[in-house]
């Protein structure tokens, strides 16, 4: 942000990077391999839904898109809002590469749009004693783990081991004060 | 800002010439500042009687604080109540990481969900916008004028020295200055309430929920019992609305720009966000 930004207050929101998105297919290996950690086929994205007419546009076009696309690799997929208003497409397969294919595409079709500001994240749901979570952050580009237990508490313990482990094939988020965690993940 | 960069070095300036006896009293604002810099948020935490709430207690706050901040790209605040049936919200710490946002327990009573993500998503801005920092480097040179008159009030009123036509002249120029500064970071302040404004509604994608939970705020607010007004006054600079309200005020020294205008703002944002 430059200085006179920063006077006038004209900080801008950050674009959704999408480029590491595709990191957690082979990290998904070293995960099984190294942890134990299987993906169970479930992953889904959330955005902020908006009131603009050019976003109920978008969402026609995304719904078209998941039904063309999820024939093809045989993906399940639902939309769902959640209490905060938030929306979620949330796709099922057991083929992990074409979660993560469909989870591009998506969000690349979004940002197409000029939805880049509104992603939340995407997330990869990972099973192996417990449930774990692979949280990317669009505006980071990088991902973060995320491990509840039980209501409103984390395993921080779990979630730096799997840092430690898979630093060096996953962009991983280094500020950990932006690991937010998401609670009542609808995976 | 170009405005207010002349009159602060036109000041310095005076403030120069007037020798010595000064440097105690730029020490001593100085350090006070540098207080209200670090202290900022505890401050104005104490003084609101805000309590910074934990996630099990307001679950659903903390969640909407969360998710705003992953879509700002900044980290999490404290998050802290004020239990007052003034609907209101106010942000305060002197950068990202450090920063409270607060809002009272009337806010939550009185918005639904959408507007009080507005609101939230209003005051994330500010705190993104690091609006603490330059509002408080801002207040500092009116401060420092202020103190200069009140200094050459005091001193030169009963001085009968040769010099006192110019000390009389120095103190008509640093009331000028002062007041002329005053105009300038109130009208700094305002801008920065349509930059939060704007801010709030890129973050949320939807101008119109700020603007009704603006319209639900000022439409209770003047009918609410100001008992705490001495309280709260001091503290309006970092208010969603300000607690002073009415018309007496004049609008060149509000902080805050009428919510008539504040909604045409969002009005106009609201076209540009179709297109």
């Amino acid at each position: 942000m430059g200085f006179l930004d920063a006077i006038l207050g004209k900080s801008k929101l950050p674009k959704a990077k999408v480029d590491k998105l595709f990191a957690i297919s082979t990290a998904s290996i070293t995960l099984d391999v190294n942890l134990g950690l299987k993906p169970v086929g479930s992953a889904g994205i959330c955005f902020k839904s908006m009131e603009s007419s050019r976003y109920a546009a978008a969402r026609l076009e995304i719904e078209e898109l998941l039904q063309y696309s999820c024939k093809e690799t045989g993906t399940e997929y639902k939309v769902q809002k959640d209490e905060f208003n938030y929306l979620w497409v949330i796709l099922k397969d057991p083929d992990f590469e074409d979660l993560v294919t469909n989870i591009h595409l998506i969000s690349q079709t979004l940002i197409e749009h000029g939805f880049s500001e509104q992603l939340l994240c995407a997330i990869y749901r990972f099973q192996g004693e417990g449930t774990v979570y692979w949280i990317y952050n669009y505006k980071q580009g990088a991902y973060y783990p995320f491990v509840p237990k039980g209501s409103h508490q984390r395993d921080n313990k779990l979630e730096f081991r799997l840092r430690s482990v898979m630093e060096s094939e996953l962009p991983i988020e280094k500020n950990v004060e932006k690991w937010y965690p998401l609670w009542g993940i609808p995976l | 800002m170009f405005l207010l960069a002349v009159v602060y070095l036109f000041f310095l300036a005076v403030l120069f010439s007037q020798g010595a006896g000064m440097n105690i009293m730029l020490i001593f604002i100085g350090g006070f500042m540098f207080l209200q810099y670090f202290m900022s948020d505890k401050l104005v935490l104490w003084s609101m009687g805000a309590k910074i709430v934990s996630e099990s207690e307001q679950p659903k706050l903390h969640e909407t604080i969360t998710r705003l901040c992953a879509i700002a790209d900044l980290p999490k605040p404290k998050v802290a109540v004020v239990d007052s049936p003034m609907p209101n919200a106010f942000a305060t710490g002197r950068n990202p990481k450090k920063s409270v946002v607060a809002v009272t327990t009337g806010l939550m009573k009185t918005l639904n969900q959408g507007e009080l993500e507005a609101v939230l998503a209003h005051e994330l801005s500010h705190v993104k916008n690091r609006d603490v920092m330059i509002m408080t480097i801002a207040g500092f040179l009116s401060t420092v004028a202020f103190f200069l008159v009140r200094y050459l009030l005091f001193f030169g009123g009963g001085q009968r020295s040769r010099e006192s036509g110019g000390i009389m002249a120095a103190w008509l120029v640093s009331i000028v200055v002062w007041i002329v500064s005053l105009i300038l970071i109130r009208t700094l302040s305002r801008y920065r309430e349509f930059a939060a404004d704007r801010g709030a509604a890129l973050i949320t994608g939807a101008p119109s929920n700020l603007a009704s939970a603006l319209m639900k705020i000022s439409g209770i607010m003047p009918r609410i019992p100001k008992d705490d007004l001495r309280k709260v006054e001091g503290m309006n600079a970092f208010f969603i609305i300000p607690a002073l309200s009415g018309s007496s005020v004049m609008k060149l020294f509000s902080t805050h720009p009428s919510v008539e205008k504040r909604i045409a703002a969002l009005e106009k944002l609201e076209t540009e966000l179709e297109f």
